[in-house]
């Protein structure tokens, strides 16, 4: 150990010129990558492309690629901070503008993203998530330095309205020099060549996946003198919520046994309140309040319906964990989702209210004879049909065949711009593309690549870090997600979090005393 | 030891010299090079053809007075608070460390840490201006609360390299032990794994003195 360490040390001051660095990593590890993630969203942020990036990254690393992770600080965290299995993290301070996005300047962002890529050697950057300005960030500078890009979009986005326009024209250009974009359906993908005006070829659809392990069926929990259906999402406009107070007072009206479990916390509840009080339904309504992700299952194994009714998805992780524990999942028929489940496992409507109430109401019958597919039956087909694992394989093509793609030079990285975003906004970016370029020119000057520590590795090929010698390889991707989740909702993360942050804690706070 | 170059985070050249007093006490003083006297006429004159092109066009000598005074008061404060000559650490086996620092005025600071209250010395990893760098630190811990981190002090103003904190430790710290896994808090079970891992990496360097100390 020591030995290696000290070879590494020596090594350092030689490996200079970090233009050269990446590319010959590649070389020496042959196919092995150095991934860098960035987004604005991840833990302790909760959603769907934080656990995304997270479980992706455990399953790189499990193939023996090096990931880290670049996100903006969260309150008190910044700084460096490990997770399982080596990944690292680097919590930047950049400012926060909205909705837990930084504000882009496009330049204020480079020397700390600068010092991420050089010092960790990487040769990929994966951006996640359109609504992350960090990511459009990052791509544009991995652009300036000369990196391969790939992008994930996780969101469907409109047309119509002024913010959606403007929006997709920073799509256009930010994905103009892309090398590979990630959607999760063919649905988003659509949108998102159409939105960012794309070469389809360049455009992969890599579904989300879930846990099955995580989600399984367990039908004692169910009441059988009702029939309850769950609903867990955020309660937002976007989610349908609305709808659900339409569906809410006419099937309770049908039908006295039927109960509503409402998992989430959102600036809609109010609306779902309402339609408690209205209708006195308090015993048979129960909204739960923000749910975390280790007690989804418990609430969705009480359920016998699993009740979806989001105007806008581009891929619902949520029916796919509810028909993973045995639910029948009724949802609307929007975005991607079509696509994410076989027909015979969802029943499918319109979004309307009434579109909505027929559908429930045919399951409710089915359930009711008795002629649905058990828990376990349908539980067994879910949960090969997404796994981690397969995401993490075929986004690991999709790395190999960007890394053998030639970066452009900035002449004809300004050709492109003006080319394929217009005259106008074309001119703009490409005037920012080089000042951007000067601006590394300057870091250069002031802090050359070749005096810039290397750190050292904690994930891919030439890890110092001795993986722990037990059967976690086979429970991996169960463990992956229970530790996720222990991380961010146990109190002995939180613990754990606060001790770390003694240790980890930024530099400059000790620099006064 | 001194044939090899060592540099700081910005590339500059700096000294590092070892001592061995007894085998219990150790001294490492890291010295900067001399403020260069090129390095304070390009200074001087910026601030002063700024200020003659101000003159020049106000007429107004109070600037021409100001700048010198300026000149004058910010070479004052950089040689007494910022530039550091030399820093040196004193280990003293079973006693505890002291770290001093001096600055090219002769203004000395020197804080003692004594071995009580000292927990580990690790190479830790932060954000710096803008710049991620390892620098070496002290950690400290309460003796009421023996398992916990107190606090850190960051060991030398003049931030190394990683390579130097390494050769630092592999060839001055006398049977420098890198135990890697060892935990550091016995909390919870499930929060072995995160506080493992994340402790790891923070590479420690206990001299021999430390451990037995630890072992008594």
């Amino acid at each position: 150990m020591g030995q290696r360490r000290r070879a590494a040390a020596v090594k350092n001051p030689s490996s200079q010129g970090v233009s050269g660095g990446p590319a010959e990593s590649v070389r020496v590890s042959s196919r092995k990558h150095n991934i860098c993630m960035v987004s604005d969203f991840f833990y302790p942020n909760m959603g769907g492309v934080e656990s995304h990036i997270y479980q992706l990254s455990q399953c790189l690393i499990e193939k023996g690629h090096k990931v880290v992770i670049a996100t903006h600080a969260y309150g008190r965290r910044k700084g460096v901070r490990y997770l399982t299995n080596g990944l690292k993290v680097y919590y930047l301070p950049l400012q926060v503008m909205y909705n837990q996005s930084t504000a882009t300047t496009c330049f204020h962002s480079l020397p700390l993203l600068r010092c991420v890529f050089v010092r960790e050697r990487i040769t990929v950057v994966h951006a996640h998530s359109s609504f992350s300005a960090m990511a459009h960030d990052a791509l544009f500078h991995a652009k300036t330095m000369g990196l391969n890009t790939v992008f994930t979009d996780h969101s469907l986005f409109g047309f119509a309205d002024v913010s959606s326009v403007l929006t997709n024209k920073l799509l256009t250009v930010s994905l103009c020099d892309t090398n590979h974009i990630v959607c999760v359906s063919y649905t988003s993908k659509e949108n998102t060549v159409l939105r960012a005006a794309l070469d389809p070829e360049i455009v992969s659809v890599i579904p989300n996946a879930v846990d099955p392990t995580d989600f399984t069926p367990d039908p004692s929990q169910r009441q059988d003198d009702r029939i309850t259906i769950v609903v867990i999402s955020r309660l937002v406009y976007r989610k349908g919520i609305d709808l659900l107070g339409g569906i809410i007072p006419e099937l309770c009206l049908k039908h006295p046994d039927l109960h509503f479990l409402i998992g989430g916390e959102g600036p809609k509840r109010i609306v779902l309140e309402e339609v408690r009080e209205k209708y006195q339904l308090h015993d048979r309504v129960r909204l739960l309040g923000a749910l975390e992700h280790k007690d989804v299952r418990g609430v969705l194994v009480q359920g016998h319906i699993f009740l979806n009714t989001s105007l806008t998805e581009a891929f619902c992780m949520a029916i796919v964990e509810g028909a993973s524990c045995g639910l029948q999942v009724v949802s609307t028929r929007v975005g991607g989702i079509p696509e994410v489940l076989p027909e015979d496992l969802i029943t499918l409507c319109e979004p309307t209210v009434r579109s909505l109430c027929a559908g429930l109401e045919a399951v409710i019958t089915r359930q009711r004879s008795g002629s649905v597919p058990s828990p376990a039956s349908i539980h067994a087909r879910v949960q090969n049909l997404y796994t981690w694992r397969n995401v993490a394989e075929r986004t690991e093509k999709v790395y190999d065949r960007v890394a053998g793609e030639e970066v452009l030079a900035l002449d004809r990285r300004l050709q492109r711009l003006r080319a394929h975003c217009g005259p106008v906004a074309g001119s703009i970016f490409a005037f920012v593309a080089v000042l951007d370029f000067l601006f590394l020119l300057l870091l250069q000057w002031l802090v050359p690549d070749r005096v810039m520590d290397v750190a050292v590795d904690t994930t891919g090929p030439r890890r110092l870090w001795r993986q722990e010698k037990s059967s976690k390889n086979e429970a991996h991707s169960k463990g992956a997600t229970r530790r996720a989740a222990e991380l961010h909702h146990s109190d002995g993360f939180h613990a754990s979090a606060s001790v770390l942050a003694a240790y980890m804690m930024p530099y400059y706070l000790y620099d006064a005393d | 030891m001194e044939d090899e170059a060592f540099t700081d985070i910005n590339g500059k050249a700096i000294f590092l010299d070892c001592q061995s007093h007894s085998s219990f006490c150790r001294e490492f003083t890291v010295s900067s090079p001399k403020v260069s006297i090129g390095k304070v006429m390009v200074y001087t004159c910026s601030v002063w053809l700024l200020a003659y092109a101000v003159f020049f066009f106000t007429q107004n000598t109070a600037v021409l007075s100001s700048a010198i005074l300026i000149t004058l008061v910010g070479m004052m404060l950089h040689i007494h608070f910022v530039k550091v000559d030399h820093e040196s650490l004193l280990v003293i086996g079973s006693l505890g460390i002291q770290v001093s620092s001096s600055y090219a005025s002769g203004r000395e600071t020197t804080t003692f840490i004594e071995m009580s209250k000292i927990k580990d010395i690790v190479i830790n990893e932060a954000i710096y201006m803008h710049q991620i760098i390892y620098y070496l630190c002290v950690l400290l811990k309460d003796p009421s609360e023996p398992n916990a981190v107190s606090s850190v002090v960051p060991l030398f103003q003049v931030r190394m390299m990683h390579n130097v904190l390494i050769s630092q430790m592999e060839t001055c710290f006398w049977k420098a032990s890198l135990h890697l896994e060892r935990l550091y808090f016995p909390g919870k079970a499930s929060n072995k794994h995160i506080v493992n891992h994340s402790i790891l990496f923070l590479m420690n360097i206990v001299s021999l003195s430390f451990r037995v100390q630890s072992r008594g």
